[in-house]
């Protein structure tokens, strides 16, 4: 199946918004995990304090990340844990692949993990001959699906319950059903089987506690408690972002991440683990690998405005209120990491040649800055990039910065404001009727903005006397 | 010279972080003070922490029987293996894990069922219906079950069969998530797993339609035995 | 006291009545309203655009401009007008000088809602309009300074005035400035839930504090051929029917 590029994103755009059932999905989850996100906010008297703690934790962490990964990995390897270190998500992979390799290791099952998403690990462990099973429900009905997740928590929102039970059908042979319960006993039946069966599990990491030496991964499911216990050898994707300083920093974290993603207290299962058992009879694994992966996020330390991308904790929140994911969904940003975060850290990990859309792709109203329980300032972040973005030239038409060059000049001299105005005026005679400036089609080519606005929207005309000149002859005599 | 990957991205960070300060862990207090939850006041005697808990589980959608001695512990997971009876969970094989705290169970319930093991491997497990365990700990305001891999060998029977029973000594409920990490965290260790369980296993990725008992138990049944 | 008025580019040219509005509800409550004829635009459409240098030339003009005068507070009848010139120290970030000289301004700006109750704790201008109106909560206006209860206030004292609150006031109405036009499919359906729930309140008029706003959803209406009108809070006060 063709996966969509950040670069055709308003192609991608515009073929999601006239998807209907994909937009009902859309507002019913959004506003469904909006809702429970906010009762689950106000129920904690002191919600503000702990965003504002988490943050500063996660500064913290930030100014002094090498020195905290180092304490994590020391404390980590006297367990037991091994550490490998990849540089860019090629690097993870290889890494990931030999393990597995050395190992005699041939069939894998997987937790959801958005890192080894943005490294696209399932392709790389295929080509070397090895079988993955995402065993995530909403995973493994993507994977068979020969899908991209389309949102950080709910991966299949997109698709609807007759897709899925025709998903299966076709995949595993069962009769068609809509009911939720046969359509998940279904997964669970199958998937125990690869459970049972597999050598090496992999996993991701939610966070990784530096004093401790402690992974933590959440989930509601209970796949990744099987991941991380049956297989012999666990292998965990971190990025090099989500260590903490202290054992006791789970609570803010942990008060924070549930109510955020999903609106619930707890999600169901919380697994930390610190090194491996010590003894052989003991259950889990016998051994850890912990891969570490930087792509591109070590770069973001530099700037203070940039540095806070990095204090996400992969909620989902911004998600389910941004008003643009809430109309197009994830899969239209053509990026592993859809939304307003996604729109952030995308052109940063990847490069803003090919995402140079996502930044634009924003009303800027704020709403997700408003629910970020780490308080990341996304559309500070967007605007910043989009200052990166004109100047870097990229992607921009030298027409636009042409416009906004006359724009500075006429703004920056009165005379010229107000010529241009009366200029504009007159012009727009030829387009005025009815008092307003309906949809335009032959002479719209000569201004783009003007159809684009009237593509669905009248437009209120530049009236005959401008309010400086009402001052003057209405209100400027006065007392 | 070869620098190794760990070096490059430590120095990465290093050149991309303003000059930053020395290093010194902090010794700042940083517990947060009472008053995170709307619990802010519950008294912490016994009687009220298991109240409470035990109204957290039910609104997680787990099952919580209070108890006042190993009979009555008894008495109660023999009910419990009767009403699954008349449900599709209907048990027959029972794994107990090899605890202290549970031990008199053994005998007890076997009659109920076509077999008792106590803590089989992994691969047998898949069998059998029903995973019987003690738990480490417990914390009262989320209704969470704290389960620590080297002092018991919990961490399976409390996961692969669809059925988990746990019995829960009450006076090991701590009240908050905070309380209960200090716990975790104790002579500069934690145990090499440690596991929270709040309730049944769940997924909503289908239409967001809840679906309760996905990978892990479907049923969770919580036995509180009073000091 | 003595104000004085940044009316904004967009009300000077397409909606001068909000701008004669704002005079005459200030003139009411006992301001004295000076209006600087030099003035042009807060440099919001650049910053947005990314186009900060652009931006800058524009934002020292506006910051010259209103130096000079000897206003106790500049009003705008513009919540993302008000926010913009909050973020100037931001834009002047790099330059000490000119981020001073840019806070000084900002300190002594103020939407013309949250002027009134604020700052003159006026919430009855003596203003009558009949119908049935509903508030559209303006993003900048809401989310960066925080102006939520005021224009509510205010409503509720206008004579003849039934006030209803709709489904998600609060939420964005799609315009966003550059986005409105680069975005438009996106922009317009972001909007039509917005007309949705306008509908669904079942009211004579949509008000709110900014004109941006205002010609987003009145456009939607118009090319719909709804009743419903849009109004600024401004000429809403002015109203004396």
């Amino acid at each position: 199946m063709n996966h969509l590029s950040s670069e055709t994103f308003d192609d991608n755009a515009k073929s999601a918004l006239v998807d209907m059932q994909l937009r009902g999905a859309l507002r019913n989850a959004t506003s469904l995990f909006g809702k429970r996100r906010l009762a689950a906010a106000e129920s904690l008297q002191n919600w503000e304090e702990l965003r504002s703690k988490a943050r500063s934790i996660k500064d913290d962490v930030l100014l002094h990340l090498d020195q905290y990964l180092e304490q994590f990995v020391a404390t980590a390897e006297s367990r037991g844990a091994k550490f490998h270190w990849a540089r860019d998500a090629a690097e993870a992979n290889q890494i990931i692949c030999k393990l597995i390799a050395d190992r005699g290791g041939k069939k894998v099952v997987k937790s959801k993990s958005m890192t080894t998403e943005e490294t696209h690990l399932n392709v790389a462990l295929e080509a070397a001959g090895m079988e993955v099973v995402e065993t995530d429900l909403g995973e493994y009905i993507i994977q068979l699906a020969d899908e991209t997740p389309s949102h950080i928590i709910v991966p299949a929102i997109h698709k609807t319950k007759r897709q899925i039970s025709e998903l299966f059908t076709a995949e595993l042979g069962i009769p068609p059903t809509d009911d939720v319960d046969k359509l998940t006993a279904t997964a669970r039946a199958t998937l125990r089987d690869r459970f049972a069966q597999a050598d090496v599990g992999i996993s991701g990491v939610n966070f990784g506690i530096a004093e401790t030496g402690t992974i933590l991964i959440v989930e509601n499911e209970g796949n990744i408690r099987l991941t991380t216990s049956l297989p012999r050898t666990h292998i965990a994707v971190m990025g090099i972002e989500k260590v903490l300083p202290r054992f006791s920093d789970v609570d803010v974290f942990l008060k924070l991440l549930p109510r955020s993603g999903t609106g619930q207290r707890l999600t169901t299962y919380q697994s930390f683990i610190t090194g491996v058992k010590q003894h052989d009879a003991a259950e889990g694994p016998d051994e850890l690998h912990v891969v570490m992966l930087d792509n591109g996020r070590s770069r973001m330390l530099a700037h203070p405005i940039t540095r806070q991308s990095l204090a996400c904790i992969r909620c989902g929140a911004c998600l389910n209120a941004c008003p643009v994911y809430q109309q197009i969904g994830g899969h239209a940003y053509g990026s592993v990491y859809p939304g307003p975060i996604g729109a952030v850290i995308t052109p940063q990990l990847v490069g803003l040649k090919k995402t140079a859309q996502l930044p634009y792709a924003s009303s800027l109203c704020g709403a997700c800055r408003e629910v970020c329980p780490v308080k990341i300032d996304i559309p500070q972040l967007l605007l910043h990039l989009r200052g990166e973005i004109t100047e870097a030239a990229v992607n921009v038409r030298r027409s636009e910065h042409l416009a906004f060059r006359l724009w500075a000049m006429a703004m920056s001299r009165t005379w010229v404001y107000r010529l241009s105005a009366k200029a504009g005026g007159i012009l727009q005679g030829l387009l005025v009727r009815n008092g307003k400036i309906g949809k335009l089609n032959k002479l719209g080519w000569l201004a783009p903005p003007l159809l684009a606005w009237t593509s669905g929207r009248d437009l209120r005309p530049i009236e005959s006397k401008s309010f400086r000149e009402r001052w003057q002859s209405e209100l400027k005599q006065r007392d | 010279m070869v620098s190794s990957a760990r070096e490059e991205i430590l120095g990465s960070i290093r050149r991309h972080l303003p000059a930053s300060e020395t290093f010194v862990a902090s010794d700042e207090d940083h517990s947060l003070v009472q008053g995170e939850s709307r619990d802010v006041g519950v008294k912490k005697d016994s009687e009220s922490l298991i109240k409470l808990f035990a109204e957290s589980l039910e609104a997680v959608d787990g099952h919580c029987v209070i108890v006042n001695s190993e009979e009555e512990v008894i008495a109660a997971v023999r009910r419990i293996l009767n009403d699954l009876r008349a449900t599709r969970l209907c048990p027959k094989r029972l794994a107990i894990s090899d605890s202290d705290e549970i031990r008199y169970l053994v005998d007890s319930i076997s009659p109920d069922l076509d077999e008792v093991a106590m803590t089989p491997s992994a691969a047998e497990l898949f069998g059998f219906d029903v995973g019987l365990s003690s738990v480490q700990g417990a914390i009262a305001e989320t209704g969470t079950l704290v389960l620590e891999a080297d002092r018991e060998q919990n961490r399976l029977i409390s996961l692969v069969p669809p059925v988990h029973i746990a019995v829960l000594d009450a006076a090991k409920i701590s009240c908050t998530l905070g309380e209960t990490l200090e716990v975790l965290y104790r002579d500069g260790r934690v145990s090499p797993a440690i596991t929270f369980i709040s309730g049944p296993s769940r997924t909503a990725d289908i239409e967001l339609t809840l679906a309760i008992g996905v990978h892990g138990p479907q049923e969770l049944y919580v036995v509180v035995k009073r000091a | 006291m003595l104000v004085s008025l940044f009316v904004t580019c967009l009300v000077d040219q397409l909606w001068s009545s909000v701008g004669v509005s704002t005079v005459e509800v200030l003139r009411r409550v006992g301001c004295e309203v000076q209006f600087d004829e030099r003035q042009t635009c807060c440099s919001q459409p650049a910053f947005n655009t990314g186009y900060r240098d652009e931006a800058r030339q524009v934002a020292r003009r506006f910051i010259e401009i209103y130096e000079s005068s000897k206003a106790e507070a500049i009003v705008t009848p513009s919540g993302s007008c008000a926010a913009m010139v909050h973020h100037l120290p931001e834009l002047f970030s790099a330059d000490e000088r000119w981020q001073k000289r840019a806070h000084a301004i900002a300190d002594k700006t103020y939407e013309l809602s949250s002027f009134l109750v604020r700052v003159l704790k006026c919430e009855d201008v003596g203003a009558s309009w009949s119908g049935r109106v509903t508030w559209h909560d303006a993003c900048h206006g809401l989310r960066d300074l925080n102006i939520k209860t005021e224009p509510r206030k205010l409503i509720s004292k206008v004579k003849g005035t039934e006030f209803v609150e709709m489904d998600n006031a609060d939420s964005c109405c799609g315009f966003g400035g550059t986005f409105s036009v680069k975005y438009p499919e996106i922009s317009v359906a972001i909007l039509d839930q917005k007309i949705e729930a306008i509908e669904r309140a079942k009211v004579d008029a949509v008000i709110s504090g900014d004109a941006s706003c205002l010609m987003q959803i009145g456009g939607r209406l118009s090319r719909k051929g709804s009743d419903v009108k849009v109004m600024h809070i401004a000429e809403l006060l002015a109203s004396q029917m």
